[in-house]
């Protein structure tokens, strides 16, 4: 058996006295060690939520999670991140005042942000592999001509295949995509789907929040569902797929359809 | 005061304000951290100078140390001192962020200066301390005003160059990554604290060092010396040149200095024509600084310079 590498235990969110995420017992579910896990569920479900939590985003009411038998209740979003938790959010974020590339390689963690480094001049040998390194990733998601652009110059979906990039670059253990596919255009699209049966391939652990459902079903290797911040129902795509709850409540529009 | 005392005057005081502009510059422009007390740092810079290298009390006096160390102690010193004032200052407000985090910078600086003003026992109250020591720059056959207008050149030119090598740094490009966005710097490991405390104390290490030259300079320090105007001087001169380069910002501290000193360079005949050509000053002061916010004439240049 693989061991849990994320676990989140009766966790409760509230904002303003209406809970987010929880419900009645909180909620609680476990990501063992390589596994593809689809979230999904409406509007307004918890899914990004869930997301802040689990990064430090956001702190939980009630309850804990665990990533790599790390309790996270008082690590900051950035030691969170330092432990190996990678994440993009559902409005893409990108530092518009570095170029494409700097966008990159500031998610590589280098020597010369240390103030000793950086006087001293050393930090020059390492930087070759990074722009080496953040140039490889950026040619796997597909943005190797924009290299040197100006990331307002970026559309929608280029940026969250940016962000993509600054989060692969720093090889995290356990990588959250918050709508991946939103507002990217379908030969992008087919394109993230292949680097994430990649990325599941190599052996890495991710969480992938998807509207689009078809996408997720024929990727993940387990699927989460949330409805009003709890858990409706787990199991595998075809579990999910037959079952009741899920279809009255999620799907059932699309199957009408 | 012919074109040469004038033209002296500009280097030695523009290059003096550049420091504090360039380091605004590092804090604000790339930190984006606002500093609305940048005069107390200069002050600390300068009064410990001035009490490392003055004679211990007599007489009079009623300032409690004088260490009659040599200029470079003191001048080691205020750079200590700053620093010290920095990381004292910037560890419970760096939390804050935009005008909260002005507001209580200007406090911290309001309140530095009325104890300098009421403890007599550091800085001799109001009267200030007068008995600030100074290199003899005629050992090296130079007339002084020449060896500090060169000092402060000096002094500026490496400000410049540290911040420089310091900001071509993949350090510059993280410290950019957390102005443009906290949370997705924090979403890449970006310890966004300790970035923030490290710029604040770095650029407040020159300030320092500025301050003991600007003792040195007038060879009194004194709280009217230190007052807020010095620090809306400086941000005045920083936003004349465009707070995103370097040269911006040196160009802009210079313009300004160079129009203040060629309006004192102005014989007047009377008291009454010198009080209303400083009154004429502040204003026109204030016209410049509207139309240059309009234009940004200085950054305007920087920027077809660095096209070319
Ligand atoms: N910062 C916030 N403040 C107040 N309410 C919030 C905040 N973030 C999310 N919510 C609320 O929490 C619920 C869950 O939101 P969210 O996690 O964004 O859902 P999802 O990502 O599944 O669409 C929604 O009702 C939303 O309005
Ligand atoms: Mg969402």
């Amino acid at each position: 058996m693989t061991r849990d590498l994320l676990v989140v235990d009766r966790v409760i969110k509230r904002f303003g006295g209406l809970k987010a995420v929880g419900g009645d017992d909180g909620l609680s579910f476990t990501v063992p060690e390589g596994t593809f896990l689809g979230l999904i569920g409406p509007n307004g479900a918890g899914k990004s939520t869930t997301f802040n939590l689990i990064s430090g985003v956001l702190k939980p009411d009630e309850g804990k999670v665990l990533l790599d038998g790390v309790d996270l209740a008082k690590a900051r979003a950035s030691e969170i991140a330092a432990l190996g938790l990678g994440r993009t959010f559902q409005t893409p974020r990108a530092f518009p005042s570095l170029s494409v590339l700097d966008n990159v390689i500031v998610g590589a963690d280098s020597a010369g942000e240390r103030v000793g480094m950086a006087f001293s001049g050393r930090w020059r040998d390492s930087e070759g592999a990074l722009r080496d390194k953040a140039a490889a990733v950026l040619a796997r998601v597909g943005l190797s001509e924009r290299i040197n652009d100006h990331v307002g110059s970026l559309s929608g979906g280029e940026l969250r295949m940016l962000e993509v990039a600054r989060q692969l670059v720093r090889d995290p253990k356990i990588l959250l995509l918050d709508e991946p596919t939103a507002g990217v255009d379908p030969s992008l699209q087919s394109k993230l789907s292949n680097i994430l049966v990649d990325l599941h391939a190599e052996g890495r652990t991710l969480i992938v929040v998807e509207h689009n459902l078809h996408f997720l079903l024929r990727i993940a290797d387990r699927v989460v569902v949330l409805q009003n911040g709890q858990l409706l129902s787990q199991g595998t795509p075809a579990e999910i797929k037959a079952d009741e709850k899920v279809i009255t409540a999620y799907l059932g529009a699309d199957h009408a359809a | 005061m012919n074109l040469v005392q004038l033209f002296l005057a500009v280097v030695m005081f523009g290059s003096l304000f550049s420091v504090l502009t360039l380091s605004l510059n590092l804090q604000y422009a790339r930190g984006g951290m606002i500093n609305f007390g940048t005069v107390a740092y200069f002050a600390a810079g300068a009064y410990a100078y001035a009490i490392v290298t003055q004679e211990p009390p007599s007489g009079l006096d009623q300032y409690l140390v004088g260490l009659h160390g040599p200029w470079w102690a003191g001048f080691l010193a205020a750079g200590v001192a700053s620093m010290a004032f920095a990381v004292l200052t910037g560890w419970p407000t760096l939390r804050l962020r935009g005008e909260y985090l002005a507001l209580t910078t200007f406090a911290f600086a309001e309140m530095l200066h009325s104890l300098l003003v009421n403890e007599r026992r550091i800085g001799n109250g109001t009267v200030g301390l007068a008995n600030v020591e100074r290199p003899d720059p005629g050992s090296l056959g130079l007339p002084d005003a020449w060896a500090y207008a060169g000092a402060a050149f000096l002094l500026m030119l490496a400000t410049a160059l540290v911040f420089r090598r310091l900001l071509a740094s993949p350090y510059g490009r993280a410290i950019d990554a957390v102005r443009d966005d906290e949370t997705a710097a924090e979403a890449i490991g970006k310890d966004i604290a300790r970035l923030r405390f490290e710029v604040f104390v770095i650029s407040a290490v020159p300030i320092g060092f500025a301050g003991a030259l600007y003792a040195m300079i007038t060879t009194l320090v004194s709280p009217d010396l230190f007052t807020a105007e010095v620090t809306f001087f400086v941000w005045i001169a920083l936003v004349l040149g465009g707070e995103r380069t370097i040269l911006g910002a040196v160009l802009g501290t210079m313009a300004l200095v160079g129009f203040q000193e060629l309006v004192r360079a102005f014989p007047f005949e009377s008291v009454r024509a010198a009080e209303i050509a400083a009154a004429g000053e502040d204003i026109v002061t204030g016209i410049l600084f509207i139309l240059i916010l309009r234009w940004q004439p200085f950054e305007a240049m920087v920027k077809r310079r660095a096209a070319a």
